[in-house]
């Protein structure tokens, strides 16, 4: 090791690279196909150094580290499958599966040209995969702590598979509160109240709302609770995020210490009563039952129960996931138990299964195909990251 | 995964048998064989006891916790299967693995902390990051990116309910866990027949006599007892709480053959602590890495 460190595999050698697909906080991901007997397609996650243009090695950032060891341990049908890991050179590269779609891409898809809503089937089968694989990560102590439509893929055979590790960490006894390693988790409109209050100590129910989130937006096309996200100040202190809050209750109403006992406890619960103040929406929320009947009309699902329309056992399961007391808020293993998931036919493994809708394939830019040397992240803007489809906002992380 | 060490990598690809590790090592000795002949090294479990004695020195002031500790030493056990210590400046992999344990165990220290921290403590001649950068890059390649490691702590905090261990016999096979880390048993056995001979041990053990100096004769009873399970001979009925333990062992499907295996990796272990010296190993690793400029 002396002489410096030996490169084993080297990318280019296994890999062609078809294209560039999507950047972000992380680094740049290609779309390639096997070389030298390796057949199929792949997705090839490329981190970008600690500092642009860094031609030292400086210490692998500790997501990175977190995905790769994740990666190489987690194995289910309902997560992305690692082919493997190749460390070349200062670079870091995840070799993943490749999945055509994913639900962000699909919710667009619905939303343009005309607006169509998605088969209630389809959207029966995401939840009932996106929760086995959910299960599966929490029985092994995972954390996803990043869920939302960009980060969930979905094969062309209609398989659902939960991306994109690189916030995901260990729950079991931490050695230090959660809030402690990254003070910022989850983007924005799929943060869990908890969150936004400032719970130091969360749990794997914070992924839960995300669920409840991610299934609102699969019935009404776009996001539930759209808020815009407070930076935070050149101190670094975490901002309240206020409008993100305020957006959830004017749907919800106000949580109350009868609801959630441990209300109270939290952190930013003072700036939770100012919201109240002076605004007449907070009196009179909307409420999820009006939002979701209000969705299931405009989207023109038939009324009743039927494998046609969520019908009412969906509302009910999006009411126990978009439960504001994270103790008593649906499991990932208790949502699959739920009626929803029972009722008429048992949901299929193919989310588009019985569906005549064509998706559009992935949209891989060509300008960007030199994976090795290429431009470092930021230098050179080619392709549309996936984030910015429609405005986005960007993941945040923030390690401390 | 982290909750289950049957779907682990650990269990499936850095879990070996004896002959396997063994043959593993001749390999990679015959590799080297004029390295090895040159500069002959200590027992690897003298060899063990002083990476235990640097880590723990560096890892003091940072306040790092045991279990990081424990996760860099599995790591550079890893590691020594599968290169051969002589081409390596094992100060180098000793600080790297701390550092990457560190972010493993969600705990992490600034890269330049863990440098400041090993030229302090040790003297070392590396002064740049980027050694221990381009040093992660080697560790993580040669584990393949295995890196979530199952600790025998988990295991011991169950058993410790069920065998009603009190806080310093608890405290005693927290202690022989820690120990087990010198020996090659976190390479050999599964979490919990490690946590489980070190309950056995601190009941049968008085905690008085525990460390280093455990007598002979009390380990060998537990041998002995251990021996009555195998021929299913336990009296039933005996309220002892060693025979409580026994009949416990008895009754489930523990490995008993891992457990006696693993208790005397402990035993070889504290015969032969008993010749450690400081000295011999630092002076013996400093001659290859100088003669062989290891540490530029």
């Amino acid at each position: 090791m002396f002489t410096g460190y030996n490169t084993k595999k080297r990318v280019n050698e296994r890999y062609r690279i078809v294209g560039f697909i999507s950047s972000g906080t992380y680094g740049r991901v290609y779309k390639a196909e096997g070389r030298n007997g390796r057949v199929g397609e792949f997705a090839i996650k490329k981190f970008k150094p600690d500092k642009e243009g860094e031609v030292q090695y400086t210490g692998i950032s500790q997501s990175a580290i977190r995905e790769m060891a994740l990666c190489t341990e987690l194995s289910h049908p309902n997560v992305v499958h690692t082919v493997e890991i190749i460390l070349e050179e200062k670079c870091i590269f995840i070799v993943f599966e490749y999945a055509e779609h994913d639900l962000l891409q699909i919710i667009h898809h619905h939303n343009q040209p005309h607006r169509q809503a998605i088969p209630a089937r389809t959207i029966k089968s995401i939840l009932y995969q996106l929760l086995q694989g959910l299960v599966y990560l929490h029985r092994n102590w995972v954390m996803h702590r990043d869920l939302k439509p960009a980060n969930i893929m979905v094969t062309s055979a209609g398989k659902v598979k939960i991306g994109d590790l690189g916030l995901a960490r260990l729950f079991y006894k931490p050695l230090h509160s959660l809030f402690t390693g990254d003070k910022v988790v989850v983007t924005i409109w799929y943060r869990a109240p908890e969150l936004l209050l400032g719970s130091r100590h969360y749990t794997p129910a914070v992924d839960l709302w995300a669920v409840g989130c991610i299934f609102a937006e699969l019935l009404s096309l776009r996001p539930i609770f759209k808020g815009e996200e407070a930076k935070m100040d050149s101190k670094k202190t975490v901002p309240f995020q206020r409008n993100q809050m305020q957006k959830i209750v004017e749907i919800m109403g106000m949580p109350s210490k009868e609801r959630w006992p441990l209300l109270t406890a939290m952190p930013e619960y003072g700036q939770l009563t100012t919201l109240a103040t002076g605004n007449a929406r907070f009196h009179r929320p909307q409420g999820l039952e009006n939002w979701y009947q209000a969705c299931l009309k405009n989207n023109q699902y038939p009324p009743g129960s039927s494998p046609d329309t969520p019908g009412p056992e969906g509302f009910t399961l999006l009411q126990q996931l978009l439960e504001y007391d994270p103790q008593k808020r649906l499991t990932a293993e208790k949502a699959l138990q739920h009626p929803y998931f029972a009722v008429h036919e048992k949901p299929s493994d193919n989310c588009f299964k019985d569906s005549k809708i064509k998706y559009p394939v992935r949209r891989v830019s060509q300008d960007d195909n030199d994976i090795r040397s290429g431009s470092l992240p930021g230098t050179k803007r080619s392709g549309l990251p996936d984030d910015s489809l429609i405005g986005r906002p960007a993941k945040r992380l923030k390690e401390g | 995964m982290a909750a289950s060490y049957w779907e682990s990598t650990q269990r499936k690809y850095w879990t070996f048998t004896k002959q396997q590790l063994m043959l593993e090592r001749k390999k990679l000795e015959e590799s080297e064989r004029n390295l090895v002949n040159l500069y002959p090294l200590p027992d690897r479990r003298l060899l063990s006891i002083y990476f235990y004695h640097m880590l723990s020195k560096m890892a003091r002031p940072l306040g790092i916790r045991q279990q990081a500790l424990a996760t860099a030493q599995v790591y550079v056990r890893r590691f020594y299967t599968k290169v051969e210590i002589r081409r390596t400046n094992p100060a180098l992999v000793l600080a790297t693995a701390l550092y990457l344990a560190c972010k493993m165990e969600e705990c992490p220290q600034h890269i330049r902390m863990i440098l400041a921290e090993a030229r302090h403590c040790w003297d070392t001649s590396f002064t740049d990051i980027s050694k221990i950068g381009e040093c992660e890059f080697t560790l993580i390649s040669e584990m393949n990116s295995q890196l979530i490691i199952h600790h025998p702590y988990r295991s011991l905090a169950d058993l410790q309910n069920h065998f009603q261990l009190t806080q310093e016999e608890n405290a005693l096979a927290f202690s022989i866990i820690n120990d087990h880390y010198l020996t090659d048993s976190p390479l050999l056995h599964a979490p919990h027949i490690i946590a489980i001979t070190a309950s056995i041990l601190a009941v049968v053990l008085k905690p008085n006599q525990g460390g280093p100096q455990m007598n002979a004769a009390g380990v060998a009873t537990v041998l002995q007892t251990l021996g009555n399970v195998r021929n299913a001979s336990g009296t039933p009925g005996t309220q002892s709480r060693v025979q409580k333990l026994i009949d416990w062992v008895a009754e489930s499907s523990v490995d008993v053959e891992a457990l006696v295996e693993c208790t005397q990796e402990l035993i070889s272990l504290y015969e032969i602590w008993e010749s450690y010296t400081d000295k011999t190993c630092k002076d013996q690793i400093a001659k290859f890495v100088k003669a062989r400029g290891l540490d530029k």
